[in-house]
């Protein structure tokens, strides 16, 4: 560049010294040589002039030519700039993840750069170039308020632009986006394009929103938070940094009244006492803490709580808080106690039931076996008067009744007095031959058709006693309530059915309306039919004779068809 | 049959029906009653004053003994009666408790007694007896 200043300067002189010695030349040949000095003296007053003139405009080139190349050099470096700053723009877009948009409002030409692809997962194709695509991609909850903050700042009523919306992927669902923008004006100060940029803030939000629920858990629970602060030294009692509204609630404390001072405030020497020992160790452990006990409110109310320590680590590992709950417990306290009083009420009834039970029937039995004593001794003395005779065998019919009930009873308060009974192993086939023995009058009575199916061995780990009641009282019950207009039919079976043994009992008696029945037929003192020396207790002992012995008793009826019980025992 | 035979009881009813069944189904000779367990006591205390020093000849073989009775019942009186004085003067008494209660404890109680050979629920008849006639 200064050659070229050189140049043009050196052609400038060769250039007006060429014109100035051929101007001395023509000069002096058209003139005599009387001007001879003033000619010499003529050219060097030119060539000194070219000198000087040369002399500036090499000057004044060299000035121009550093400019311009200053200039030039400026500009390279802008485009430099500008180069690099496009790079860095497009790296920290990409280290930033930001979705970069243009607006250029005027034409409503709307571009994105390539984070709305990865970001969002948008293909390249299918990306809208209006800013109608990209309010069609905000979620209908957030557009309006959306639009209304936007639409005030590019009127240039707001100073700046930033807003939290959901912005839709391509797949439909939706993103939080931090979403911030400038605008760029034209010389009378008109919004012609606005710069945005899109951060995708789903997984901060989706945060913020646990956090706030986790927080609802401190702020919402009826157990009162308490953190304080470990102590470095560990040799003061921790002060207390926050606690929770349930506290106050709890406590009577405002948190305020409370922050920065130590648990003491809420909790009285006498409320620890107990438990002061444990609760220093603990604390000094710094170990997990529960115990139980009753404190006072601000206003002085008693209340019950069940207090536990849990000991918080900071990132490091090191002993940084304690979190403690406080539970009100005074209500279950208030039942526990309740419990325990009906219970020993309860009990104490129970005994005394008991007892009374036991008096009654001895006192009842006492003077019924005296007559039953004195009746078998009757039996033996012949008695001439008829009416007497009658009278007597009234009194005996009547006497023999009350001894069985009394003795039904009996054997109820017995089993319902020992739910633990002496079980043994038993073998179902000898039951039935003591049974049979026991019937044998009545059978040859009534000749009911007896159809027996035992499984080969079936041995019962029950009562033996009370097996043969049960079968007794089912047997005597099939004869006593026998149809008048067909043999009785009795058939037993006993198999093994998984764990279970079943023992099913069914005859074809005069059956029982168990719909109009059906809840009382195992009930005490339920009569279902017109019998005389019926007492209503059959049933209800063999139920309470069948669950003594961990068993459960079913019955089928249907009337004038017969009745099916199954009796199920687990092996 | 026995020789001698004791029924403890306080009614008279249960008393009466007990020396007619005994009598009827020949299984003593003689019955003597008390009407508690203290009179019971006081008889085999006399049993003893009377015969000092000598071995008592005649006494109860058998005893039919009721449990609840006022002034002393069976328990009291068993207790007593268990203790080594009279158990020496008469080893070869035994009792029978004789009762109306369905108190399942009772019954195993009366069979911790080393002379209680059995209990037996009211009221008392020839059939029972027979079954203890064996015994002797």
């Amino acid at each position: 560049m200064k050659n070229k200043a050189n140049k043009i300067t050196l052609l400038y002189m060769l250039f007006s010294i060429l014109l100035a010695v051929g101007g001395y030349y023509g000069l002096s040949s058209l003139q005599d040589n009387s001007n001879a000095t003033f000619q010499n003296y003529s050219l060097i007053k030119d060539f000194l002039f070219i000198i000087i003139s040369g002399i500036i405009f090499k000057v004044v080139l060299t000035r121009n030519d550093i400019r311009n190349s200053r200039i030039f050099e400026k500009l390279q470096t802008t485009n430099e700039e500008i180069k690099e700053s496009n790079e860095r723009y497009d790296i920290v877009a990409k280290a930033t993840s930001d979705t970069i948009w243009d607006w250029k409002i005027q034409e409503d030409n709307f571009t994105w750069n390539k984070g709305i692809q990865g970001v969002f997962g948008y293909k390249k194709e299918d990306v809208g170039n209006t800013s109608k695509w990209w309010f069609d991609r905000i979620h209908p909850e957030d557009s309006i308020k959306m639009s209304i903050k936007l639409y005030s700042f590019i009127e240039q009523k707001t100073e700046k632009w930033q807003d939290e919306y959901r912005f839709q992927c391509a797949d439909g669902t939706y993103k939080y986006v931090f979403d911030r923008g400038f605008l760029v004006k034209d010389e009378h100060g008109n919004a012609i394009r606005m710069i945005g940029a899109i951060q995708d803030v789903t997984k901060q939000k989706e945060e913020e929103q646990r956090l706030k629920l986790l927080e609802t858990v401190i702020t919402q629970t009826k157990d009162a938070v308490i953190i304080t602060e470990s102590e470095k030294q560990n040799k003061t009692i921790p002060k207390i940094v926050f606690v929770n509204p349930a506290f106050t609630e709890m406590t009577g404390y405002k948190a305020a009244e409370v922050i920065g001072k130590t648990p003491t405030v809420f909790m009285g020497r006498k409320s620890i006492k107990n438990d002061i020992a444990k609760l220093s160790k603990a604390l000094k452990g710094r170990e997990e803490f529960k115990f139980e006990t009753l404190n006072h409110t601000k206003d002085g109310e008693e209340y019950w709580v069940n207090f536990s320590m849990i000991p918080i680590t900071n990132q490091e590992g090191e002993h940084s808080h304690w979190i403690s709950i406080q539970r009100d417990i005074t209500e279950e306290k208030k039942q526990e106690k309740e419990k325990e009083q009906l219970i020993r009420e309860l009990t104490q009834n129970n005994k005394d039931l008991k007892q009374f039970s036991y008096i009654t029937s001895h006192n009842l039995r006492a003077p019924l076996s005296n007559l039953t004593g004195l009746l078998n001794l009757m039996q033996e003395i012949p008695i001439e008067n008829e009416e007497l005779k009658e009278i007597l065998n009234g009194f005996s019919t009547s006497t023999n009744l009350l001894n069985e009930t009394i003795n039904d009873l009996v054997k109820v308060i017995i089993i319902k007095d020992n739910p633990s009974i002496n079980k043994e192993e038993v073998l179902i086939k000898d039951v039935f031959e003591n049974v049979f023995n026991q019937l044998s009058y009545l059978i040859s009575l009534h000749k009911p058709i007896l159809k027996i199916e035992l499984e080969k061995v079936t041995i019962l780990n029950i009562n033996k006693a009370y097996l043969e009641s049960i079968l007794l009282n089912l047997f005597t019950n099939a004869i006593k309530y026998r149809s008048p207009k067909r043999t009785l039919r009795i058939y037993v079976s006993s198999k093994e059915v998984d764990n279970h043994i079943v023992l099913i009992f069914r005859d074809n008696g005069i059956g029982i309306d168990l719909e109009r029945n059906g809840d009382k037929i195992f009930g005490l003192y339920q009569r279902f039919h017109n019998y005389s020396d019926s007492k209503g207790l059959g049933l209800y002992l063999v139920k309470s004779q069948v669950e003594s012995m961990g068993g459960s008793i079913a019955v089928e009826s249907e009337v004038d068809k017969g009745t099916t019980f199954t009796i199920t025992f687990k092996k | 049959m026995l020789d001698l035979i004791l029924c403890v009881d306080d009614d008279p009813i249960t008393l009466m029906l007990c020396k007619m069944v005994i009598k009827k189904a020949e299984f003593a000779k003689e019955l003597i009653t008390a009407q508690n367990g203290e009179e019971a006591l006081n008889y085999f205390d006399d049993l003893k004053l009377n015969n000092l020093g000598n071995e008592i000849q005649n006494y109860p073989q058998l005893i039919f003994l009721d449990l609840n009775m006022p002034v002393m019942g069976g328990w009291e009186f068993l207790d007593s009666f268990a203790k080594d004085d009279y158990r020496e003067s008469f080893k070869d008494c035994k009792v029978i408790v004789l009762s109306s209660t369905i108190d399942p404890e009772d019954i195993n109680k009366a069979k911790t007694y080393p002379m209680v050979l059995d209990f037996v629920s009211k009221p008392i008849n020839k059939e029972m007896l027979d079954e203890l006639k064996k015994l002797w």
